[in-house]
């Protein structure tokens, strides 16, 4: 999931509620007006917290660490499809909006968006 | 000292049999207590709370959702008197922040070899408000002791003479994803099995012949599943559990170690399921079907085969719960971010009301297709005629090997410690 997957470029390593030692994949694409922060869930290969769980603050960790503006960030969790016969591990990718005063995100809300969206949307070449 | 550890009373679901097991998470916490600290346990399910009773410091045990409103409002009278109180368990941690509210301090982890800290701090008056081990890695489960079952008052768990079964731990976390369970936020996803020998240990300890062994699922390492059974052959219990691996040979020295019957998600119709149910039963092992309506891929006609199946496949028992999206689990990310829950009263969160909007039906077409699974499920035969026939079923075992123990006949009259009204 980890290695193949077109939508991670990196492991990103973060500390989720209570300090739990988690992990999710990370691909940041720079725009001329937005950067696209994309993280996906690794589900049994994330020790810790979930990406839609600790949203607020992996989007403030990952702006800082990055030197994202939060003010351009288009913040995208992506869940990926798992080896099962249960519909609810399709694939999914959601546009996460958030309010930003100044110091950290709060108040998430989610939009289902479609594979193609972001593919055309990062401009990823499969 | 005088430590008083309390186990908060739920409201069970309506209309099925009531049983209370003696509880697992107070045992083990209580065994990782130093030895000097006094402990007097009030199971709420069975026993009642007096406030009044002299105390120095209280510990509050949850598991369920479905207690922490109850264990709030207990904290909130002890401390309203002065009373020292930390939690501790399974639904502590899922609901921390919320707890501290309520606390003097949380405990959020495994407890063992950690509780000298925490009762050192406390006789020193400098009690921590979190003691928190999520962010260290699991621990060695080689250092987990024996429960300490001689807490509990074992009389108050029989029912009309015979007793519940007793509960048991062989490993910690597990390396399965399940979509309505926490075990990823509770730090386990690594599975952890104790030393068959300290388990072997432990089990020759209980008293009870009857056994429900808890861990999230047995079929997690084979080689560890068939070495764990072997060495339990000779110990002549019986006990269920949840998955068994649907391997030969495991489940063939499974049945020869006393499984009695699983726990076993039903989650469809296919021929896995059938073969999968089939195969214990050629075993000789019972099987408890579980059942999770309200998945986004099931429809009302899903739902009604799905329940038409199971009559079909012979289930010897079958459990039905409607999702519930239990802080911390996939179940409440998908719900939350399609902005599809209900209900954030914790009290609602008893598995059997429904608390989100289903993707498929209305929220009040789950519920009555809930009660309408049960109802037909269990309409030739009640829910108590089909657990009499697994009692039978275990009384005939160890009638053969020479186990069995009759009834107690000074609490036949009884059901958890209250007199049957005849």
């Amino acid at each position: 999931m980890e290695t193949h997957n077109p939508f991670v470029e990196e492991v990103f390593h973060f500390r989720g509620e209570w300090g739990v030692s988690s992990r999710c994949g990370l691909k940041i694409v720079r725009l001329e007006e937005k950067t696209i922060i994309l993280v996906t869930e690794f589900y049994d290969s994330n020790p810790g917290t979930s990406i839609t769980e600790w949203n607020t603050h992996l989007a403030s960790e990952i702006c800082q660490k990055y030197a994202i503006d939060p003010k351009r960030v288009i913040f995208i969790e992506h869940t990926p499809e798992m080896s099962s016969t249960l519909t609810f591990y399709q694939e999914t990718f959601d546009r996460v909006t958030f309010k930003w005063d100044g110091k950290s995100f709060s108040d998430p809300q989610w939009e289902r968006v479609s594979k193609k969206d972001i593919i055309d949307l990062i401009k990823l070449e499969l | 000292m005088k430590f008083k550890l309390i186990y908060p009373r739920w409201a069970k679901l309506e209309g099925q049999t009531i049983f209370n097991l003696p509880p697992h998470g107070p045992v083990v916490f209580a065994a990782a207590l130093p030895d000097f600290v006094e402990i007097d346990f009030v199971d709420e399910n069975v026993q009642t709370l007096n406030y009044d009773e002299s105390v120095d410091f209280v510990g509050i045990s949850m598991m369920l959702t479905i207690q922490i409103k109850r264990g709030y409002e207990i904290a909130d009278e002890y401390r309203k008197r002065g009373i020292q109180v930390i939690f501790g368990g399974i639904s502590t941690m899922l609901h921390a922040e919320e707890t501290l509210q309520h606390a003097d301090s949380i405990f959020l982890g495994e407890v063992e070899g950690r509780l000298e800290q925490v009762i050192e701090d406390f006789k020193q008056n400098q009690l921590q408000q979190v003691y928190n081990y999520l962010n260290q890695e699991p621990l060695d489960v080689s250092i987990i002791g024996p429960a300490r079952r001689d807490i509990l008052s074992h009389d108050l768990y029989y029912h009309k003479g015979v007793q519940m079964v007793d509960l048991f731990h062989a490993s910690r976390g597990c390396r399965f994803s399940c979509y309505p369970c926490a075990v990823s936020f509770l730090g386990g996803r690594v599975f952890r099995p104790r030393p068959i020998e300290k388990s072997i240990e432990e089990l020759e300890t209980i008293e009870n012949n009857r056994l429900f062994i808890v861990d999230n699922s047995l079929a997690q390492d084979t080689q560890w599943e068939k070495d764990l059974f072997k060495a339990m052959i000779p110990l002549k219990k019986n006990w269920c559990s949840h998955t068994i691996e649907n391997n030969p040979e495991v489940l063939d020295l499974a049945a020869q170690a006393g499984a009695w019957y699983v726990y076993q998600a039903v989650f469809d119709t296919s021929d896995f399921i059938r073969q999968r149910i089939q195969r214990y039963h050629d075993y000789g092992i019972s099987v408890e079907g579980t059942i999770l309506l309200g998945m986004d891929n099931q429809t009302e006609d899903d739902i009604k085969r799905l329940i038409d199946f199971l009559l079909e496949i012979n289930l010897d028992l079958a459990e039905f719960t409607v999702l519930t999206p239990f802080p911390h689990t996939k179940a409440h990310d998908d719900l939350k971010k399609e902005n599809r829950i209900i209900s954030y009263d914790w009290d609602d969160y008893n598995a059997g009301k429904v608390v989100f909007k289903p993707k498929h039906m209305s929220p009040d077409r789950l519920q009555e297709l809930y009660h309408h699974a049960w109802n037909l499920f269990y309409q030739d035969e009640t829910q108590e005629q089909k657990m009499f026939k697994l009692i039978m079923k275990v009384i005939e075992k160890e009638m053969n090997n020479g186990t069995y123990q009759s009834r107690r006949r000074d609490l036949v009259d009884k059901s958890f410690g209250k007199t049957i009204e005849r």
